[in-house]
């Protein structure tokens, strides 16, 4: 099993480069526990609810956030600062899914859309105040979970990265190992696919009330 | 209205979230949703759809990240554990080179011995000097090398 992390030719983010970055990079080739742990405070949201959404189990989402941190202290020394850290930590993460389903099975990321994508994704609003608010935003985010359970895997990795985790169409395609294009292609598909399910979604919910 | 402009509504409207349209699209756009009432709803619900999968939430294990860092640090205690003593390794590094460049002189009386013995030309004493200089360097980067390969091939 090879753990070298995908750098592709010119992507560089140099624009982004900072001294957080060059400090994060020091102290992983030091093994500097203290700033592990920062991370991992830090990151913990973020990687966790990227892995929940790619994985669709909360219980495997913690065994790879467990890991991927094992792979950051052992691989540490890789990183070199070009990049922006999330999107090196997310690029093992997913090498790791990975990894991991082609042990299970030799397919692609796609074919992680099994039993799993069907499970509730344990998400909760943070805005609900008002009772009103806490019914109309759980309806919506009902709505959401099971829409995204209906988008493929490839898709609704795209989207979450864009719109969750803010990132640009770069840096996606550094973490995919993609080229640009094929990530805008897929975000087309994938806020099609999004528009598909919640259409499927609000008809089921205006047949169920009617 | 033809089916190209609802498609080209469509088409921008992924566009705009995705990269960015130019000002003259947007205003083309916006002149058609306000017209347009099935590509205005297709709209409002794409927006929708997105905000709610920004704000949506998931709630994390119990003491995720103190569970994690007692592994990543019992994790580094066995990697440190499996790692030679550096110190050691430079300071013999160090000594070697001092004992290496003090019995040069001496080396190389050996080596003209040697030559004069059995008219060996310059060269060949010059190349020989340059091994005797170089194969133990070699070895041990090989060594510490095959080292590593194998605290790598561990640590997977």
């Amino acid at each position: 099993m090879t753990w070298a992390v995908p750098l592709k030719p010119g992507l560089h983010f140099s624009s982004l480069m900072t001294d957080d970055t060059k400090s994060i990079a020091h102290g992983l080739k030091q093994r500097d526990p203290e700033l592990l742990d920062m991370l991992i405070e830090q990151y913990q949201y973020r990687l966790f609810r990227y892995l929940v959404h790619l994985t669709g189990n909360r219980e495997r989402a913690e065994d790879f956030f467990q890991e991927t941190w094992v792979r950051v202290l052992e691989r540490g020394h890789q990183y070199d600062g070009k990049w922006k850290f999330e999107a090196w930590l997310f690029t093992i993460a997913r090498n790791l899914i990975l990894d991991w389903h082609r042990r299970k099975k030799p397919e692609s990321l796609d074919s992680l859309a099994g039993p799993d994508e069907n499970a509730s994704f344990d998400v909760k609003d943070e805005k609900s105040a008002t009772p009103l608010e806490s019914f109309l935003n759980e309806e919506q985010r009902e709505g959401v979970q099971s829409s995204l359970t209906r988008i493929p895997v490839i898709y609704r990795e795209v989207l979450v990265l864009r719109f969750q985790e803010e990132m640009q169409l770069e840096e996606i395609a550094g973490v995919l190992s993609t080229p640009v294009s094929t990530v805008k292609s897929r975000l087309y598909r994938g806020l099609e696919a999004l528009r598909g399910a919640m259409s499927v979604n609000t008809a089921a919910g205006q047949g169920g009330a009617a | 209205m033809s089916n190209n402009t609802h498609e080209r509504a469509q088409q921008l409207m992924s566009q705009r979230r995705i990269e960015t349209i130019s000002a003259e699209e947007q205003t083309w756009l916006a002149a058609h949703l306000a017209e347009c009432e099935p590509c205005s709803a297709l709209d409002a619900q794409t927006g929708a759809a997105l905000t709610a999968l920004r704000s949506a939430q998931i709630e994390l294990p119990k003491n995720l990240a103190s569970r994690t860092q007692l592994r990543v640090r019992l994790r580094a205690e066995e990697l440190n554990e499996r790692q030679p003593g550096r110190g050691l390794l430079w300071a013999l590094v160090g000594i070697s080179w001092m004992l290496g460049v003090a019995t040069a002189p001496l080396v190389w009386h050996g080596f003209e011995w040697v030559g004069s013995e059995f008219g060996l030309p310059k060269i060949v004493l010059l190349s020989g000097m340059a091994l005797w200089w170089l194969v133990p360097g070699l070895l041990i980067t090989g060594a510490v090398v095959m080292q590593k390969q194998k605290s790598e091939r561990e640590a997977e």
